[in-house]
């Protein structure tokens, strides 16, 4: 009974933030509305050919491309804001795990930016359709995904994130190359899962909540042995969430 | 000139304003309303060819006004404005027959080819 409570609460508390998110993301869309109209008629009336003599002209038109230009870059971060923030309308849906990936990936891609890692994504050709949590999907996903970036040489190395179908199963693979320490997440996960996992809580609290996340979800994480230079995670997700 | 009238709705008086003049100087004549109440008055006293609407509005909403518009004058088009693709909003408005739906911020170039069509289809254009 206290379980589900608490259960109950925390999706109400995820869907209450998303929903604010969501909210405060349409009232931005908005007002970069009013900012792409009020530039685009400031372009209209400055009219296609420049006044005589006026020098300051070709930087007047310059400045508004540039205005216009960063409005619709932000009207695409708004976008992937809003489509973040509904992942939490519902606990469990029917989803594709490639769009998942895809969309965790792209939030994903500014902290590859500021770390100087490449961040490559490579979805299944096919969909990978399962019942599940998106919410908790992407944040385990992206756990990892952070976990490669801050492990990796910045600069002269690659994320990549992978998903495939492997027999009921849908797959996302982390694979980070150029590690200069070598596989040491697959010595963690290991750790984590090990029967003493009360060992990684104390190590590593974050990979023993994402273990417990992932089995959760019905799902598993295992570390595949690259070498010594790399990491390969593979997540493992059941077609549909076993019932809570 | 361009050959065809429009009603522009929403809520949002500064978008209203700039785009209308932005419309105004391409020659397209452009009535405004600032909620549904407003639009529905505008409509019965001077019917447009092509009504932009915006589908989130405080009172009556763009799905409520489209509704009525269909109802009382089948042939008018209505381009609804979004504030993301793919919503609730946008196909439940598809449904009811709207002509087309665009995302905030919106292309000029684009309304503009989007509302030519709308006009093709009225037979004004």
């Amino acid at each position: 009974m206290e379980a589900n409570f608490k259960q109950l609460s925390r999706v109400k508390e995820l869907a209450f933030m998303g929903k604010v998110n969501a909210s405060l993301s349409h009232e931005i869309k908005n007002t970069l509305a009013i900012i792409n109209e009020s530039v685009g008629l400031m372009g209209d009336l400055l009219g296609k050919e420049p006044p005589a003599d006026w020098e300051a002209y070709p930087r007047l038109k310059s400045i508004i491309a540039s205005i216009e230009e960063q409005v619709q870059r932000s009207g695409a971060i708004i976008k992937r804001l809003n489509r973040f923030a509904h992942s939490t309308d519902k606990p469990v849906v029917n989803v594709d795990l490639n769009e998942l990936v895809e969309e965790i990936t792209t939030l994903a891609q500014r902290f590859a930016r500021l770390r100087g890692v490449k961040l490559e994504v490579k979805l299944a050709s096919e969909p990978l359709v399962i019942h599940s949590d998106p919410f908790r999907i992407q944040q385990v996903i992206f756990a990892f995904i952070e976990r490669g970036l801050w492990h990796c040489s910045p600069n002269e190395t690659q994320v990549t994130i992978a998903c495939r179908g492997k027999g009921d199963m849908a797959q996302t693979i982390v694979t980070d190359e150029g590690s200069p320490e070598g596989d040491w997440l697959r010595k963690r996960i290991s750790a984590a899962l090990a029967p003493a996992c009360i060992l990684a809580e104390e190590e590593d609290p974050e990979l023993a909540i994402l273990a417990l996340t992932m089995a959760q979800l019905g799902g598993s994480i295992e570390a595949e042995d690259v070498g010594a230079t790399g990491n390969k995670v593979i997540l493992s997700f059941p077609a549909k969430i076993p019932e809570e | 000139m361009a050959g065809y009238s429009v009603l522009l709705v929403d809520d949002e008086e500064e978008f209203v304003s700039a785009l209308s003049e932005r419309l105004m100087l391409r020659g397209i004549e452009v009535e405004t309303a600032l909620d549904g109440r407003e639009a529905l008055a505008r409509f019965a006293e001077k019917p447009a060819d092509v009504i932009i609407l915006d589908v989130m509005m405080p009172g009556l909403g763009g799905l409520e006004i489209l509704k009525r518009i269909k109802k009382s004058s089948p042939h008018t088009q209505v381009i609804l404005l979004t504030g993301h693709g793919a919503t609730k909003e946008g196909i439940e408005g598809m449904r009811l027959g709207a002509f087309d739906y665009l995302i905030k911020p919106v292309d000029i170039e684009e309304l503009l080819e989007k509302m030519k069509e709308a006009v093709k289809t009225t037979g004004t254009g």
